[in-house]
């Protein structure tokens, strides 16, 4: 009985299951198809041939990678080790409190980012809110921290924050009492319950947040706009202007191609380590 | 477990949407229908809604992109079928919509009149408008010279327009300019800057003077954007005097706001034949639309009548000089604030020193050499 219920729910879940596969494999595949094709075509009846990575190489594109890749790793540095104590707190200490300061931070998540990073700009600028104001109060002034790189890692870990706060305190939400306690009993230092029994007990949380952090830190672009002046220039602005003034699209999409592919990789591994179910809360 | 009410709804609701989504293409008769893509203004309901009322059994509708070349890749990439008008720069008519069957020719007989009307560089005709065949390829309406802009507070006019492009090799203007990120307005203007002729191929010696003009004003800028808002910002705060790439377009915005220091130059001499600006002219073309639509032509003689005309300069984002200002109706409307926030004193002049846009023949390998320099 149980099998033929498994049957039908697998039947009738297949229309849609195709539709979202298409949805969500059909642009990939384009940017695949487009990746191969020769320089500055707009369709996808060309021979394919491998110029695009020959141009990535040649021109230095690969410089733009790294510095995303390098950017997007710092900003999951820093914000794990910001968001740690908090996550800790709302997870074991905070109680009711919590749900506030999950409202707090989901709250920030209604305002479109390029607003708030427009904001950010706003403030942070010579004569700006925060200049302009110490300058004005107590004549106090410094060079504003726009259009450094700095600036820009501040940024993204302004606006990726909830995605490692989250499944942080999840994470730390599975480590149990008795086993911090225990080790406690049995004499072990803090610093030794926190690297032995917490965060290997909370480590499907820290991959997790860690991973989203990384993605989307990776592809993103408005912070290097807006904050960095694009005084770092990250790949996702290449692929831009690989698509819009360059018109070309091959380019563009190897570009992508190649983005994606790293990151897949690198997010492969540590999801390939971790127990989703256990995240989730699922685990029988 | 999903029970079977619950289940029709769900497929009733995904019905609906499929419904919602289909008659776009099904539906196509044509003076029921104008989809209009274009830059800023011409979509704002101050243009729209007095075309609605002429007719009113019509779905007009308007949308703005960000960039020429995001709009012409919305047409390639299958939007051609969607799109009734399209307004963007000048050098695109000619050098790839023309060429890439994006466009049809403007019917010559009923728009050819109105260019006798237009401001003296428009009413010869304006020879961008037209193919090499003679076929009208586009209406000109909002115009300006388009070089670099300063606050005349730090940097005076006559200075800027005397020193031209040089001002942006000085090294004591090390950091305190801003590059304004309109690529393909970047590539003309470091051509400018580099004293190579923007319109004409560019190889060997030019190109590798091309190659370190670009290296040395990217190096020098303390600021890179593609946002004329954050820009113009920057310049007001103090944080730069002047930046590359800019003109009326930009500056308008925050002259009419009052900042009347903020000021688009162009260079009194140059490179090319002594001149050393260029201007841009936007078009609106009929999009080659499979199923056209009746309405685009009707827009486009719309837009031609005073009242329109002086909306669309003034409509939203920024400010602009139309070719429409030839006619004395039409320049009754503007006021001395409006005219001062698109530098009406000077504009004449300051077309007068600027380069005849055109298609760029190198512009491939120099926007890819700019892009380099970019990423240092």
């Amino acid at each position: 009985m149980e099998r033929l219920e498994r049957r039908l729910g697998l039947l009738s879940a297949l229309p849609i299951g195709i539709l979202l596969l298409l949805s969500f494999v059909m642009p990939l595949l384009l940017v695949a198809g487009f990746a191969v094709m020769p320089q500055k075509v707009f369709e996808l009846a060309h021979l394919p041939d491998f110029s695009s990575f020959a141009v990535i190489w040649e021109q230095g594109y690969y410089k733009s990678l790294l510095r995303s890749l390098g950017l997007a790793f710092l900003t999951t540095v820093i914000l794990f080790l910001v968001s740690w104590p908090l996550a800790y707190g709302m997870a074991k200490v905070f109680g009711r409190f919590t749900l506030v300061i999950t409202i707090l931070v989901v709250l920030i998540l209604f305002v479109s980012e390029n607003i708030r990073l427009f904001g950010w700009s706003l403030s942070l600028m010579k004569g700006g809110l925060l200049e302009g104001y110490l300058r004005a109060w107590f004549g106090f002034s410094f060079e504003t921290p726009l259009y450094d790189w700095p600036v820009i890692v501040f940024g993204m870990c302004y606006v990726y924050f909830p995605f490692m706060l989250f499944p942080l305190a999840q994470g730390i939400s599975l480590v149990p009492d008795d086993a911090r306690l225990a080790a406690s009993d049995l004499g072990a230092s803090p610093a030794r319950i926190l690297f032995e029994i917490e965060m290997p007990l909370a480590a499907p949380g820290i991959m997790v947040g860690c991973l989203l952090t990384f993605v989307l830190s990776a592809g993103a672009v408005a912070e290097a706009k807006l904050l960095g002046g694009r005084s770092v220039i990250v790949l996702t602005d290449d692929v831009e202007s690989a698509f819009t003034f360059g018109q070309n699209w091959p380019l563009g999409s190897a570009l992508s191609l190649t983005l994606i592919v790293i990151v897949a990789l690198l997010a492969l591994v540590p999801i390939s380590r971790i127990d989703l179910d256990a995240i989730m809360g699922r685990k029988r | 477990m999903i029970n079977r009410r619950q289940f029709t709804l769900g497929a009733a609701g995904l019905a609906g949407l499929s419904a919602m989504s289909l008659p776009r293409m099904a539906r196509a008769g044509r003076a029921d229908r104008l989809n209009i893509l274009c830059w800023e203004g011409y979509n704002s309901d101050q243009v729209l809604n007095p075309f609605r009322e002429l007719y009113p059994g019509a779905t007009v509708r308007a949308e703005s992109g960000t960039s020429d070349p995001e709009m012409i890749n919305r047409l390639r990439a299958g939007e051609i079928g969607t799109w009734d008008l399209i307004n963007v720069n000048q050098p695109w008519a000619r050098g790839e919509m023309l060429r890439d069957n994006l466009i049809r020719p403007l019917n010559k007989d009923r728009f050819l009149p109105y260019f006798e009307k237009m401001t003296p560089e428009f009413s010869k005709p304006y020879p961008l408008a037209f193919a090499d065949n003679g076929d009208l390829l586009g209406m000109p309406q909002r115009y300006g010279p388009f070089s670099f802009v300063v606050n005349t507070d730090k940097i005076s006019q006559d200075m800027a327009e005397d020193q031209g492009w040089s001002l942006f090799l000085d090294p004591a203007m090390q950091g305190r300019y801003g590059l304004l990120t309109y690529d393909n307005w970047n590539v003309i203007h470091l051509c400018l800057a580099a004293g190579i002729h923007p319109f004409q191929p560019v190889e060997g010696d030019a190109l590798q003077k091309f190659t370190d003009t670009a290296k040395q004003i990217v190096a020098g800028a303390k600021l890179m954007t593609d946002d004329l808002v954050a820009m113009n910002t920057a310049l007001i705060n103090g944080e730069i005097d002047c930046y590359f790439t800019g003109g009326t377009y930009t500056a308008s915005p925050a002259r009419y706001d009052g900042a009347l220091f903020v000021r688009g130059i162009t260079p009194r001499s140059g490179p090319i034949e002594g001149k050393g600006g260029a201007s841009w002219v936007e078009l609106t073309s009929a999009v080659n639309n499979p199923d056209p639509s009746d309405l685009a032509e009707e827009f486009l003689e719309f837009v031609q009548k005073p009242e329109i005309a002086e909306v669309v300069a003034f409509a939203e984002g920024t400010y602009n000089p139309v070719a429409q200002m030839g006619n004395p109706e039409v320049m009754a409307r503007f006021d001395d604030e409006k005219l001062e926030a698109i530098q009406f004193d000077t504009l004449e002049e300051e077309m007068s020193r600027c380069l005849e846009f055109d298609v760029v023949p190198s512009y491939d390998e120099l926007l890819a050499v700019y892009v380099a320099a970019r990423r240092g």
